[in-house]
């Protein structure tokens, strides 16, 4: 009976394989040529057989050395972070910099525990004074500062 | 040769001597600083954050800003672990151990200041070292051909793997990962996309600066939510508390000599840069002194050594980046991205075709050294101040910054998705035990490789041997593998690892 002795290098191995498959599924299509006349597919059906090839030992690997387990992946921070980058990836362009400033500020917040709502939003106000005034007036980067623009 | 040299740094400060060049050098090692005081935000995002702006800049005037911002954070993050016993950067991880101690013996200014003086004698050596090796070794750049620069690449990509922190193996799969990522995109010579799944955003390849901000500043913002926010104890001091005693000068000069010296060497190697250098330093320090159990109870050494390392490092690790065009970390990777965003391409040709650049950042360096001891020293009072900022108020303001940093290169939105893209891979790969700087080397590279590859084997038709047959790629090939079998070596294998475990 095969035992996991160390989670996190099976896990690591595990995804190595999908990524290399991956490579090799997606990249069927791709001429591969010869050595003397490489194809667009020869480098990266090279590189996904090497990436399974060593995906394979790393997954045996964590079968056969004991290993750290994988630590818990707390939710809240994933979620509330890559939810205000999604976010303002849909605010910016509808709403500008400024609002995006103080929803983004907020969102973030939520990523911790015992939210200070009052001190949150202060500092949204002031994060979106300061980068509308630093990014789009004086660095005269390509933003919109308010909608309709 | 020497007159040559002379001439050279002539050049470099005419260059860099500008008022121009100045303010950016002040506004890159300010920068600097700034990130490096503050715990929780490394080099690498900050630089990533900053690369937008640098577009609209000279190309000297971005790289010198670039460059303030990586070495500057090596000074700023001795404060904080002097201080308040956080590393404010990976660099001074092992200044904590004997930094901290001093501070609470009543000693904290006097760590302050050989930290920074000792860093200042360094960056000046580590400013010769890149005059003096720069231009033999792009002279010996540009006898390199093809199937040359594939194996260099091959070396490279090895010892940085091999010198990293971490499961070597695993490495050697986010190398392979990063330079398939790297493919991803128009193939040069065929024409055909690659990988694209018809997402109009990466018909020209992934960008970089959403991959590194995903990778290492979200992920960065992340973990450092999972913890705790740990209470700072902040040792106050005064800038009248700074200057050392010449006992202090006595006990640690020979220290910052040796750090010097091994940090100028341990920066040149694909790999080192400042973090090995700092515990590389601290480990021969302990091992030279006639009484090692005063480490980790205040020694000045452990400070001095490394603190001169880990500067020394920062400078010296350009120099494979602008004399082969070969990043040596994931900094450097993130400079190469500048210099190709601003239309320079990385490697010998720097030196001959615009040796105002390459000179212009060597004297940059210097001044920037200089201004740092004047930033640091009187100004402490500023920077501990800046330290009573919770992470809290911190972090939406870093995500911000990403944010508009990563919009600004070319205002698409499907270039935040590839953020929390990048973000959710990067944070799921470390929870496995996986370094994302050994990723972003091998996407960087991913294009120059294949066209090295394809090049090589078109000369020699199709033939591998040609690897092995031409005299520089032989010897560099012989090199890789003599890494390879350092690690298998069990005695190399244990230093490694006890050097990581400090």
């Amino acid at each position: 009976m095969l035992q996991v002795k160390s989670p996190q290098d099976l896990a690591a191995g595990i995804v190595f394989i999908v990524i290399g498959a991956a490579g090799i599924i997606f990249g069927m299509d791709l001429r591969l040529g010869t050595a003397a006349r490489m194809g667009p597919g020869y480098f990266p059906m090279l590189l996904s057989g090497l990436i399974i090839a060593i995906g394979l030992i790393v997954a045996a690997r964590g079968f056969s050395l004991e290993g750290p387990p994988i630590e818990r992946i707390p939710v809240r921070p994933v979620f509330f972070i890559l939810g205000a980058i999604l976010a303002s990836g849909f605010l910016l362009n509808m709403v500008g910099l400024a609002l995006t400033a103080v929803a983004v500020t907020i969102i973030a917040a939520y990523a911790r525990r015992d939210v200070n709502l009052k001190e949150t939003i202060l500092l949204g106000v002031g994060m979106a004074i300061f980068s509308v005034v630093v990014f789009v007036y004086a660095l005269n980067q390509p933003l919109p500062a308010w909608w309709g623009r | 040769m020497e007159f040559d040299l002379f001439h050279n740094l002539a050049t470099g400060f005419g260059a860099a001597f500008s008022l121009q060049n100045l303010g950016f050098a002040l506004l890159g090692v300010f920068l600097g600083t700034l990130i490096g005081v503050l715990p929780g935000i490394g080099p690498i995002p900050a630089i990533a954050m900053l690369l937008p702006i640098t577009f609209q800049l000279e190309p000297l005037s971005a790289l010198i800003m670039l460059a303030g911002l990586y070495y500057g954070a090596q000074y700023g993050g001795s404060t904080t672990s002097i201080l308040v016993n956080i590393p404010g950067e990976a660099g001074s991880i092992v200044t904590c151990i004997d930094g901290h101690q001093m501070a609470r013996q009543g000693r904290a200014g006097t760590a302050l200041a050989v930290a920074a003086l000792g860093s200042f004698f360094a960056g000046c050596v580590g400013t010769i070292f890149i005059a003096a090796f720069g231009p033999p070794l792009s002279a010996l750049a540009q006898q390199f051909n093809s199937p040359d620069y594939f194996s260099l690449m091959v070396l490279g990509l090895t010892t940085a793997v091999v010198l990293a922190h971490g499961s070597v193996v695993k490495a050697i799969a986010m190398v392979l990962i990063g330079l398939l990522l790297g493919l991803v995109g128009t193939d040069v010579s065929s024409g055909l996309t690659r990988y694209t799944f018809n997402i109009t955003a990466i018909w020209e390849g992934i960008d970089f600066l959403p991959l590194v901000i995903g990778m290492f500043g979200v992920v960065e913002i992340i973990r450092n939510l999972e913890h705790k926010e740990l209470p700072r104890p902040l040792i106050g001091t005064k800038f009248r508390d700074v200057w050392p005693s010449m006992k202090d000068f006595h006990d640690s000069w020979r220290a910052v000599l040796r750090g010097t010296g091994l940090g100028s060497i341990l920066g040149i190697l694909p790999g080192g840069g400042a973090v090995l250098a700092a515990f590389a330093a601290y480990t021969v320090e302990k091992k030279v002194a006639k009484d090692p159990s005063r480490f980790g109870k205040g020694a000045i050494e452990g400070v001095a050594g490394p603190e001169a390392a880990n500067n020394a490092a920062a400078q010296t690790s350009f120099i494979p980046l602008l004399t082969l065009g070969l990043p040596s970390n994931a900094i450097m990777a993130l400079m190469m991205g500048a210099m190709i965003i601003q239309g320079i391409e990385p490697g010998a040709a720097v030196m001959t075709k615009r040796p105002d650049l390459f000179w212009g950042m060597v004297a940059s360096m210097w001044i920037g050294n200089l201004m740092l001891l004047v930033l640091n020293l009187p100004l402490i009072g500023i920077w501990v101040r800046l330290l009573s900022v919770p992470y809290r108020l911190l972090y939406p303001a870093i995500l911000l910054f990403c944010i508009i940093g990563v919009y600004s290169i070319n205002t698409n939105i499907a270039q935040l998705v590839i953020v929390a893209l990048f973000a959710a891979f990067g944070y799921l790969l470390y929870k496995f035990g996986c370094e994302p700087a050994p990723l972003v080397l091998g996407f960087i590279l991913g294009p120059v490789m294949e066209e090295n590859l394809r090049r090589s084997l078109v000369i020699s038709r199709g033939d591998p041997m040609v690897f092995f047959e031409r005299p520089i790629s032989a010897v560099l090939l012989a090199m890789t593998l003599a890494v390879i079998l350092l690690i298998v070596l069990p005695q190399f294998r244990k230093t490694r690892e006890e050097a990581f475990q400090e």
